[in-house]
């Protein structure tokens, strides 16, 4: 089962006030522990929203571009985890281990949520076409890796 | 990323009850063959409603919470995305335009740009060489998974 681990803050972090060097080797040790017990499939760090933008869909089809910061926004995604586990306990254990620190007054949560597989939809043509291709994939995927490694050496 | 928010109503749907339109699935396959033929598409996913997650606060004083979905009170649910790698925000802006309405047109939907953080954006060298090795270890594995894979299935 794939899980996205969220990390939510009720604000954007303050402009240059990034992790210490010590958050950030113990967070280095965390995704550490997640890669080498095989479990982690993807993790990234978004911005803050001052970088971003929304678009918002009207039901008169209008389509609205609104620059960030959202500051009336009480749950920004800071950054994510994808991990595959066997349950929502283990990924559940895996969250609770994350080393996040906030000495402010800053709630912080992990958000922790379950991916759509292939499998969870009905068999159709379509689905059966999309496994094949997701094979495919698999098998590229296989020789990037095996590129990369061939390249390090 | 291209974060597809959720609502209260759609969050509550399961496959089963999403009777989503021939003509909404047959827009949205053609937009991300569009976004994979640009070259620009590196990952799309949908997640399973909240009542299949979990969410764990950290508070102040290291305390942790475990709550359990669904997330009824909460107004910022991400029901799926996109991670795109282009030029400029403008250009992820004019991508999440063109895409068709999420949750179908008669209904109100958002999608949120956010830009992902790089390592060489503002980390030290020290930091960037231990993702580098997390990254490292993690291709291992899944190409390792991978192989395994092959030779059971």
């Amino acid at each position: 089962m794939r899980f996205m681990m969220m990390i939510k803050m009720k604000k954007d972090p303050v402009a240059g006030k990034g992790p210490s060097k010590e958050a950030f080797e113990v967070m280095g040790k965390y995704n550490e522990q997640l890669a080498k017990s095989g479990v982690l499939l993807d993790m990234g760090g978004l911005q803050p929203t001052t970088k971003g933008a929304k678009i918002k869909f009207s039901t008169d089809g209008k389509k609205t571009v609104v620059d960030g910061p959202f500051t009336e926004s009480k749950e920004l995604i800071v950054g994510y985890w994808v991990i595959q586990v066997k349950s929502l306990e283990e990924a559940i254990e895996w969250a609770k281990r994350a080393p996040l620190q906030h000495g402010s007054d800053d709630d912080c949560e992990i958000e922790i949520r379950q991916f759509f597989e292939i499998e969870d939809f009905p068999e159709t043509e379509r689905v059966k076409a999309a496994k094949d291709a997701g094979k495919k994939a698999g098998d590229v995927y296989k020789e990037m890796a095996n590129d990369a490694r061939s390249q390090q050496k | 990323m291209m974060i597809v928010k959720s609502n209260q109503e759609q969050d509550k749907k399961t496959i089963a009850d999403k009777k989503v339109s021939e003509k909404l699935i047959g827009e949205m396959r053609k937009y991300n063959e569009q976004l994979a033929n640009a070259g620009v598409l590196l990952d799309l996913s949908g997640l399973q409603g909240s009542s299949h997650g979990t969410r764990i606060k950290f508070s102040p004083g290291g305390k942790k919470t475990v709550v359990d979905g669904p997330f009824t009170e909460s107004k910022e649910l991400v029901a799926g995305f996109w991670i795109i790698d282009v030029k400029s925000s403008e250009e992820a802006i004019e991508w999440a335009n063109r895409a068709p309405a999420p949750h179908g047109p008669d209904q109100e939907s958002e999608i949120e740009v956010r830009q992902f953080i790089e390592l060489e954006d503002y980390l030290p060298d020290e930091a960037i060489e231990k993702y580098e090795q997390v990254a490292r270890i993690r291709l291992e594995k899944l190409s390792q998974m991978k192989r395994e894979a092959r030779k059971s299935g």
